[in-house]
């Protein structure tokens, strides 16, 4: 502590001022006694215990849940709409779509007929474990929202922040768009590390753009060998069939251990 | 961006603690960041700084910071570097740019000083 006025950071008392103003009357006696406690707890613990209990609730309603994670503008409500398009009349689907501001990327999926819910995080960078444990009772309050197989978790368009918070996921999807480059891996490695699928989206652009599908993948897969890998363009159809099938799967998964 | 929010959080556990021990005066705060919990340390720094001087019970109160090493496995030479520095550019051992980090994960509340 700063000896002269007990301000906290003592290094940067030259560049920052204080509303502390020395002509006010303040104490500087001698402490009393103090002492000091041991704690050893995360700053996290709150949320990775809610997000078990999110994910306990998952599994006991039997719902697979994905929590999407990429930049702003990879794709990932554009694939949703046409996952959902694919997928109707075989699996019921809900969405928590998570952004900073505005409603309009629920009205997208609502358009398409599946129960969603918005959540707007107001300025945060990323949703967190309470917030999905909100976002999916509003979402179960829903037309159609009590049976749900498959629960994507469209998370805030952000390639850093999302990583650190467990929202209680069975699988995490990581989407990276051809246009964004394919460096991501190496400058977003926590994205990568922590996932269980790679997506590459729109690649239908790859003409126009350097992209080499073989590197990227192989990046990814060298930081995270357990990576699952795919690409895709939700435009041309492209890939579609690993993406639909790898879901196909996460849901027959939890249907048979449902039966189990 | 969360730093602010994560250093709320920290105050309502040191709050809770400070009641449980009859203080009335926090006057340091050890915690553990690290490189890859995904909290900046100059934003959160920053956060305990504004949030602290509103508050009676943390007012002037210094934050300490332990930062724990992390190591970096190199995914050509499988050279291992551990440091509690900035990420290496590269491996040092053959260049490779592709690194894979292990450990500094976590923010930990480790050590509170009261009176």
């Amino acid at each position: 502590m700063c000896d002269t006025c007990g301000c906290p950071s003592p290094s940067d008392h030259s560049d920052h001022s204080h509303s502390h103003d020395h002509s006010q009357p303040h104490s500087h006696q001698t402490p009393g006694p103090s002492k000091t406690v041991d704690v050893h707890a995360s700053l996290f613990a709150a949320n990775d215990a809610l997000a078990r209990a999110n994910r306990e609730h998952f599994d006991e309603i039997g719902a697979v849940a994905l929590n999407l994670i990429s930049s702003p503008g990879s794709g990932k409500t554009t694939l949703l709409e046409h996952t959902i398009e694919a997928l109707k009349g075989e699996i019921n689907i809900g969405v928590i779509e998570g952004d900073i501001e505005t409603e309009r990327d629920a009205e997208r999926i609502r358009a398409k007929g599946v129960p969603v819910i918005q959540l707007t995080t107001g300025g945060a960078c990323h949703l967190d474990a309470a917030m999905t444990h909100r976002g999916f009772h509003r979402l179960q309050q829903e037309p159609g929202g009590d049976k749900i197989d498959l629960l994507f978790i469209e998370n805030v368009g952000n390639l850093v922040c999302p990583a650190t918070f467990d929202l209680g996921e069975h699988e995490r999807v990581v989407l990276v768009s051809v246009p964004e480059g394919p460096d991501k891996p190496a400058k977003y490695p926590k994205a990568f590390t922590s996932s269980h699928t790679f997506v590459i989206t729109k690649t239908d652009l790859l003409p126009y753009f350097d992209f080499p599908v073989p590197e990227a993948t192989a990046d990814a897969l060298r930081l995270n060998p357990q990576l699952r890998a795919m690409d895709l363009s939700s435009k041309t159809g492209a890939g579609m069939d690993s993406w639909l099938n790898y879901l196909r799967d996460l849901v027959k998964k939890m249907q048979d251990s449902k039966k189990a | 961006m969360h730093e602010i929010s994560l250093v709320e959080g920290l105050f309502q556990q040191l709050k809770g603690l400070a009641a449980e021990n009859q203080a009335s005066k926090i006057i340091s705060v050890t915690m553990e960041i690290g490189p890859h919990c995904g909290v900046v340390l100059d934003s959160f720094q920053f956060g305990f700084d504004i949030l602290s001087a509103e508050d009676e019970l943390l007012k002037g109160a210094k934050l300490i910071v332990k930062v724990p090493p992390v190591s970096y496995q190199c995914t050509n030479c499988s050279h291992v570097e551990v440091t509690t520095g900035n990420k290496p550019d590269g491996c040092p051992a053959c260049g490779e740019l592709l690194l894979i980090p292990s450990g500094g994960t976590d923010l930990m509340l480790l050590q509170v000083e009261m009176e």
